[in-house]
């Protein structure tokens, strides 16, 4: 009979026994399958002189702390045969770290609940608080005289994200979206925290996207580190993904020849654009610059210019601002894209643009932009190069630039 | 291994770790050990410096490789190998250990500052502060760098063992001609420097230390070469502070104590430069293992147990790792200014929960090692276990028969 519920660690280590009540061999792990919602139990593996062997949950009659008797005698015992591809939930799982989903942070399984799902034994949640400890160490009756409520902490399977590579194939898919959508800074923080073996599990149960944003928040040593230990071509799908400045950041911080590797394996035209960034000092202005931006011609109408950022957009990340430049790049004006939105289609762009463009030099010292943008209260600066516009700087770039030390290290743990 | 420029390079990139770890060795404890080895027996012991670095060697290179291999902490390892009811016991007996460890690194830099004049009411808490400070305000690559600093200051007792002239040819011979005295303290003293010299902690901070590092397996060979460079440099050290002693108090029939003894009892002997240059190497051994003791224990109590651990959190967000840290530093420092404390007992417990906790490590660390899941193609070779498990062994003796010493006594 199935149990209601049950924790791992009151089963363990228990006598099994058949209906004769001979002991068949002590409990020593239990072997799970993936199923839709929760993992099924669907053996129970016993030591018996030295030996492992499984038992089918078919074949259990009784599975409580005081009772676990099955239906078979001694002779019809198997010899558990190691396939490769069971979870075993006391090898697999407990004692190891996990991804607490909700709470973004890495976690140690204390101890595992067991539950009645659709008639099955199925893994509910693991138990990463203070009472899972006592319990696993014997100690909870006795902490429980000294203090009544003590504090309890499960986590349901559901906001489980594996770190250990043969566990991670148990994740649910609810768990891996949920991963995909924390915000980049916190996936980053899981990342510095876990081993670098088990940072692989987590980069790959990302897309590229999600993988490029947090592989760009992360202390710039440990980034170049988990570059290099990714495959090659998944890193130079994830760079292509990330905006050329930021990309140009990770590349930079890489060897010559590994930095060459990965461009070589990029997209011609996002490779063009990151070896461009590359050739500037990471402390210049033309190291901190982004040079995809909107760019549209001075003769067009508003409406024709909304069409225009509509067109652009896909391949900028900053798309506040509309350039307009002329035929030799020149910079003549900046259209907003609010403005665009609230003035009649009809107008000429010409019309409604703001001249006198703030612009800085590539060649700037980049205090210069933090002046402008402070004073001017502008998302993003144009910056020319022999008077053609070449890229743009933005508040966030220069906010991480003179963010003072302690607030970095704050967002970089151990940098 | 090739000596071109790129292995140099890549061997200062993963400097640090081995010659921290293996430098910390020679703390408070350790300087007054081989203080007293020296002033008590002359160079009679240097001999054991040799078997101790390779000892040293041996169990180090362990951490060093399982950390590079695995990317774990030892901590990590033991909690995942061994389960949670051996690793809680286990972390509690090192919080013990280290925290009388951390007592002893306190009265040791106390003990160097009293020789400048400095009461202890005012280098205790100053010490504390700056110890707090570094690790909390610091980033790791700063911490490194003031480490690497405070592992050349140990350069001062070659130069107050020079100071002293001893008789170069006579040591020489001594370091290589095992000799052995059936004395009581003699032998008391071959386990005491043999004991200093393999601390538990030091396998949990090396090996964190590595993780933290970022080394990776194909840069182990110069990470080995970081270990092997940092036993020879401790042994070193340790050879000095025992000739400096032998050449002087040994001499004269002086007998002392403890380092604070030696470093004053140097000062008619060889000169005031001498004894000042003793006492800032034990003011800054004292220091430097005050500043790594309480951190590398609550970051492994923290990894062992599942809490969030960093310097970056505070207390609500860490409070376990907080009030560890801080717990540790200021209790060790709370315990030497109270007056009348029963230090040397404190010092004793500390010894034999240290003793009694390192054949547990070491062990674990063998298993562990030896795990094809874990390390793979890195596990230890037949003919390296066998040295493994040797060294472990005797290790084990030694640290036992201490154990055994302290309690009699």
């Amino acid at each position: 009979m199935t149990p209601q519920q049950l924790y791992l660690s009151a089963v363990l280590k228990k006598p099994l026994i058949n209906a004769a009540g001979q002991k068949l061999g002590t409990v020593c792990d239990l072997a799970i399958t993936p199923d839709e919602e929760f993992p099924i139990v669907s053996q129970v593996l016993i030591r018996r002189k030295g030996q492992t062997y499984a038992v089918g949950w078919d074949k259990v009659v009784l599975f409580n702390p005081t009772v676990i008797s099955v239906s078979s005698s001694v002779e019809q015992l198997e010899r558990y045969q190691e396939t490769g591809h069971e979870i075993h939930v006391k090898r697999d799982i407990l004692d190891k770290q996990i991804v607490d989903v909700n709470g973004a942070k890495v976690v140690r399984v204390n101890d595992l609940k067991l539950g009645r799902h659709k008639d099955a034994l199925c893994l509910m949640s693991v138990d990463v608080g203070f009472r899972g400890l006592l319990r696993r160490m014997g100690y909870e009756k006795i902490w429980n005289m000294v203090q009544k409520e003590i504090p309890e902490r499960e986590i349901s399977w559901e906001y489980v994200g594996h770190l250990e590579a043969n566990a991670a194939k148990l994740t649910l898919t609810m768990a891996r979206e949920q991963i995909s959508e924390m915000h980049p800074a916190d996936l980053a923080h899981i990342i510095s925290r876990v081993p670098m073996k088990n940072i692989q599990t987590v980069l790959n149960s990302l897309d590229d996207e999600t993988a490029g944003e947090a592989i760009h928040e992360l202390e710039p040593e440990l980034r170049s580190r988990v570059i290099s230990e990714l495959d090659s071509e998944r890193a130079s799908d994830i760079l292509e993904e990330m905006s050329p400045d930021e990309a140009a950041d990770v590349l930079g911080d890489l060897s010559a020849e590994k930095a060459e590797e990965l461009l070589g394996l990029m997209d011609a035209e996002d490779a063009e654009e990151i070896q461009e960034l590359l050739e500037h000092e990471d402390d210049s202005i033309g190291g901190m610059m982004n040079n995809s931006f909107i760019a549209i011609p001075i003769d067009i109408t508003v409406s024709e210019a909304l069409g225009e950022v509509r067109i652009q957009a896909p391949e900028v990340d900053t798309v506040y601002y509309a350039y307009v430049l002329d035929p030799d790049e020149q910079p003549l004006g900046v259209v907003s894209l609010k403005e665009l939105l609230i003035q009649d289609g009809a107008l000429p762009v010409e019309e409604i643009m703001t001249e006198n463009l703030k612009c800085v030099q590539i060649d700037d010292d980049p205090k210069d932009i933090l002046e402008i943008i402070a004073k001017y209260n502008l998302i993003a600066v144009p910056v020319l190069d022999e008077g053609k516009m070449v890229g743009i700087v933005t508040v966030d770039d220069i906010l991480e630039r003179f963010l003072p030390l302690d607030l970095k290290l704050k967002r970089h743990p151990g940098y | 291994m090739k000596i071109n420029k790129k292995n140099i390079l890549l061997f200062f990139s993963v400097l640090g770790p081995g010659i921290i770890t293996a430098n910390v060795d020679n703390d408070a404890g350790g300087i007054a050990t081989y203080s007293v080895a020296g002033a008590s027996f002359g160079y009679a012991l240097l001999w054991t410096l040799i078997p101790i670095t390779v000892a040293l060697i041996v169990v180090q290179e362990m951490c060093a490789r399982m950390g590079a291999v695995s990317g774990k902490t030892l901590a990590d390892m033991i909690r995942e190998g061994f389960g949670v009811k051996v690793t809680a016991y286990l972390m509690f007996f090192l919080l013990l250990a280290n925290l009388g460890n951390t007592v002893a690194e306190f009265a040791g830099w106390a003990a160097a500052m009293e020789i400048f004049g400095v009461s202890k009411y005012i280098s205790v808490p100053i010490g504390g502060f700056v110890v707090w400070w570094l690790i909390v305000k610091g980033s790791y690559k700063m911490v490194e760098k003031v480490f690497l600093f405070a592992c050349t200051i140990y350069l001062t007792y070659i130069v107050s063992a020079y100071l002293a002239h001893p008789p170069w040819g006579e040591i020489m011979t001594a370091t290589v001609t095992p000799s052995f005295e059936l004395k009581p303290s003699y032998l008391m003293l071959v386990i005491g420097v043999v004991g200093t010299t393999i601390a538990p902690w030091m396998q949990f901070y090396m090996q964190s230390a590595v993780v933290e590092k970022g080394v990776r397996v194909e840069d182990y060979k110069a990470c080995r070469l970081d270990v092997i460079f940092g036993c020879i440099m401790t042994d070193v050290v340790a050879f000095f502070i025992i000739v400096a002693c032998g050449a002087t108090m040994f001499v004269h029939g002086v007998h002392i104590n403890d380092a604070k003894d030696a470093a004053m009892s140097l000062a008619p002997l060889a000169g005031k430069y001498a004894s000042g240059l003793f006492a800032i190497g034990l003011a800054n051994a004292s220091l430097f293992a005050a500043s790594i003791l309480p951190l590398s224990t609550a970051y492994c109590v923290c990894e062992a147990m599942g809490w969030e651990s960093g310097v970056d959190h505070d207390f609500e967000s860490a409070p376990q790792f907080m009030w560890l840290y801080t717990g540790l530093i200021v209790l060790g420092g709370l315990i030497i200014l109270f007056p009348n404390a029963p230090l040397i007992a404190i010092m004793l417990i500390s010894q034999v929960v240290n003793g009694a906790l390192l054949p547990f490590v070491l062990i674990f660390m063998l298993i562990l090692i030896n795990k094809k899941e874990l390390m793979g193609e890195y596990t230890n070779s037949k003919s390296f276990n066998i040295i493994a498990w040797f060294t472990v062994v005797i290790m084990i003796v030694l640290t036992l028969a201490l154990v055994v010493q302290t309690i009699v006594q």
